[in-house]
């Protein structure tokens, strides 16, 4: 009996009581959600925002991929999976999603290389007016892309004479250039256009990231001898690795997405020459950018959409599997 | 000064939001309504024609004091758009231009378009001219839903730069500009231009953004040689009841044309990278001596007092025209919405500016003909350049509407293709498409197939129609087409 007792569990001492024991898990989870109700109170708004206009349209136009429908009324020509079908075998959704990774792939890498270099000067104590140059280069993030579209654009179609008189005159060029005509340098002008707009976000993001290494790293670098290139290697981006696989993510993430400078730029022409893949969805969704108004396919546009969406998911797991291998093999390299 | 705590930071703006709510408020043209007066919501795309509705909004209001227009302007190219969702959201104007999309007879079945048939009186439709009033134009099912609006003359022209042409020569013994007539003439003159200005200007230019004015040159070209589809959006060859692009040779013989031309250095080279509106503006200022366009340029360059340009249409390989412009008989442009609540006061604004008062104002202010032939006088004209235009009507007749002969064809509904006749010429122009051959057939067979398409679904669903429906042998492109009813 006295063994029995001596195992019989001991009333808890927490000062919690029985009651909380025999049912743990549920008690646990609703103390901890009284507990952190404020911060539940906070997150509401955002929560009940991102339900409405986030989760509920994905799920919503779900079923519209089902259906052909120009978006008036209500869906009837119900066609199962035909509109993805159309969608995969569509040589101009295809081109659409290449342009959107050229694009991705040249203004990600070219954009945070120069937004790393403008961070490291700019985290230059010895700097002056670095708030100035700060603001100066977030500048363009803050202007809607649509508005510097059209400035280019109209620059472009004002000045692009007396650009192709310049160029002539200095034999770089052996005739006119058609600026957003053609459909190879008009690419070209939305991702220097791309780099341009959105360089402030990366150059802040990397600031603060430089910010959180501790000075006396540096210090202890210097005393050691190393110079100005072996501490940017051996210390800076080791430091700014946590950091910059983030920028690195959601700066992708940003390029997939574009579409106001392309459509205000070019509207995806000449002949989809620069189509990106929200441009393809907008056209399809809201009846094509020629000059004959086509009836809109709301079910297509979804169906490209969700098939787009899929592909970026499909994406974003690679990418967090490649990084995740790279920091076992660092880490093994380590061991 | 006591620094201002939170709370009276947020009463403080509080107050200050409810003054400007209020002072906005009170800017909005409903408070300055007399009471007892009515409101129309009026919806339009117009831009160049502004100022003659706006002297039609004036006029109106002085005739009728108890009733107010409150105009709103949209964006063309999204006008279906705002309209769809004005439908959607029970915020319709009570006045509306007919979007382009859906299908007339589908903004009908789904309710967004007043019936006029209590007022547009067999009396009233008697104003216009015999012959106007047809399904599957203007009407729905035997109910009137609009009303025809503008007279038909070719809706393109070209336009040339005298100074530029006088510059190079080409000019007739009396020393004014000689207008080209062949394609020939266009192309001597656009060489001449280019060669004789040093490198200042060009012989041709245009402003495809987006993917419009290709399709123009091609409209106007191929309709001279004898290709009476034209750009073929809105009707094809009748005579066989098909899209022809790739099988009708007048097509690839212009393009190669329009390629040859550009291999040339005879067209502005930002041509793909402005908008008609700046192509317009450049040719203002002698950038190129040709463009193609409407007679809304004219209106534009009457704003801005430029008059050194003269007019033809229908340039062909020889020096008479194979075929023409065609059009309806009939028309639309406006309606009345189903929904709304004001239609008594919206009808006699409807009736105002399908009267032959607005549409004498209309033409007086160079912005194209009336239905009522009695407005497009040539004596009341004093722009030469639009005396010119009303001169073209010869060339302008019209065709056959397979909906006239047969409502149910109003039923189909030709699924769109992608890519279309714009984006081919597009391509081609700029050499992504480098088969032109194999470009205009896979377009004519992509064509074609949609109506095949959109005839096979109608008939699914009981709509008695057939392809034959889109063939009239008896159509003699050179000649008035005369509509019978079925």
């Amino acid at each position: 009996m006295q063994l029995l007792d001596t195992a019989t569990p001991k009333p808890p001492t927490d000062g919690l009581g029985a009651a909380h024991r025999a049912a743990p898990p549920k008690n646990g989870r609703w103390r901890r959600l009284v507990a952190g109700r404020l911060s539940y109170l906070y997150l509401a708004p955002l929560m009940v925002l991102l339900l409405l206009f986030v989760v509920y349209p994905i799920f919503g136009s779900l079923a519209y991929t089902f259906y052909r429908w120009n978006g008036i009324g209500s869906p009837g020509d119900f066609v199962g999976l035909d509109n993805f079908r159309q969608i995969a075998h569509d040589s101009i959704f295809w081109r659409a999603v290449s342009h959107t990774f050229v694009y991705s792939i040249v203004v990600v890498p070219v954009q945070l290389a120069i937004a790393l270099v403008l961070a490291l000067v700019l985290n230059d104590r010895k700097l002056r007016f670095s708030a100035f140059y700060r603001t100066l280069f977030f500048l363009p993030v803050v202007t809607s892309p649509a508005v510097v579209g059209v400035v280019v654009q109209l620059m472009l179609s004002n000045f692009g004479d007396t650009l192709n008189g310049w160029l002539l005159d200095a034999h770089l060029i052996g005739r006119p250039v058609d600026w957003l005509g053609n459909p190879r340098i008009a690419l070209g002008i939305i991702i220097v256009v791309g780099i341009w707009q959105t360089l402030g976000y990366n150059l802040v993001y990397f600031l603060a990231g430089l910010q959180t290494i501790p000075e006396e790293v540096y210090e202890a670098a210097k005393i050691d001898g190393a110079g100005h290139v072996r501490t940017f290697v051996n210390i800076t981006v080791p430091l700014l690795r946590p950091v910059g696989l983030m920028i690195v993510i959601l700066a992708f993430i940003g390029s997939f997405q574009v579409f106001d400078l392309v459509q205000v730029l070019t509207g995806g022409g000449p002949y989809f020459g620069t189509e990106v893949v929200n441009t393809y969805i907008y056209h399809l969704a809201f009846g094509g950018n020629q000059a004959a108004a086509t009836e809109p396919n709301v079910g297509l546009a979804s169906a490209a959409s969700f098939f787009y969406g899929l592909l970026l998911i499909g994406f974003s797991v690679l990418q967090v599997l490649i990084f995740r291998s790279l920091a076992k093999r660092r880490a093994a390299g380590r061991a | 000064m006591s620094p201002l705590s939170r709370r009276g930071f947020l009463a403080a703006s509080a107050a200050g939001g409810t003054a400007l709510a209020t002072a906005l408020s009170g800017c909005s043209s409903s408070s300055s309504t007399p009471p007892g007066t009515t409101t129309i919501k009026h919806w339009d795309w117009y831009v160049s024609q502004e100022p003659w509705l706006k002297n039609e909004i004036q006029l109106f209001q002085k005739a009728h004091p108890k009733i107010r227009i409150k105009r709103t302007v949209q964006v063309s190219d999204r006008y279906p758009d705002l309209i769809n969702l004005a439908f959607r959201g029970g915020e319709a104007p009570d006045m509306l231009m007919i979007p382009s999309s859906p299908k007339f007879e589908e903004q009908v079945a789904d309710g967004w378009l007043r019936p006029l048939d209590g007022f547009a009186t067999p009396q009233w439709r008697g104003r216009f001219p015999a012959g106007n009033f047809f399904n599957g134009v203007d009407m729905v099912e035997n109910k009137v839903y609009s009303a025809p609006f503008g007279g038909n003359a070719p809706w393109l022209q070209l336009y040339i730069h005298n100074g530029l042409f006088k510059q190079a020569g080409i000019t007739n013994p009396d020393g004014s500009a000689r207008l080209p007539r062949t394609w020939d003439d266009v192309t001597a003159a656009a060489e001449a231009i280019t060669s004789k200005s040093g490198g200042r200007s060009y012989g041709l230019g245009f402003g495809n953004v987006p993917n419009v004015s290709l399709p123009w040159w091609v409209e106007l070209f191929v309709r001279g040689a004898g290709s009476p589809a034209g750009y073929g959006v809105d009707g094809l060859d009748y005579r066989v009841g098909k899209w022809t692009f790739g099988s009708d040779r007048n097509y690839a013989d212009f393009l190669e044309l329009l390629l040859e031309w550009k291999k040339k250095g005879y067209i502005y080279p930002s041509s793909m990278s402005i908008g008609d509106e700046q192509a317009r503006a450049f040719f203002e200022r002698g950038k190129f001596g040709m463009i193609v366009g409407g007679v809304w340029n004219q209106t534009t360059w009457t704003q801005h007092h430029f008059t050194d340009y003269s007019l033809t249409t229908l340039p062909s390989p020889t020096a008479t025209p194979k075929a023409f412009f065609y059009y309806p008989p009939g028309g639309r442009v406006w309606a009345l919405s189903q929904h709304s609540k004001v239609s008594d006061a919206a009808w006699q604004w409807f009736d105002w500016l399908h009267g032959p008062a607005a549409g004498q104002r209309w033409v007086e202010a160079g912005q194209g003909l009336s239905i009522f032939p009695e407005a497009n006088q040539r004596a009341r004209i004093n722009s030469q350049a639009f005396r010119a235009f009303v001169d073209l009507r010869k060339y302008a007749m019209p065709w056959p509407v397979p909906a006239i002969r047969n409502p149910d064809v109003s039923k189909v509904v030709v699924p769109a293709v992608t890519p279309d006749l714009p984006d081919v010429l597009t391509g081609l122009y700029t050499g992504q498409l480098k088969d032109m051959g194999a470009a205009l057939s896979d377009l004519e067979d992509r064509r074609n197939k949609a109506l095949a398409d959109g005839v096979k679904e109608a008939r699914a669903k009981g709509a008695k129609v057939s392809l034959s429906d889109w063939v009239f042998t008896d159509w003699d492109p050179t000649r008035p087409y005369q509509n019978k009813p079925a």
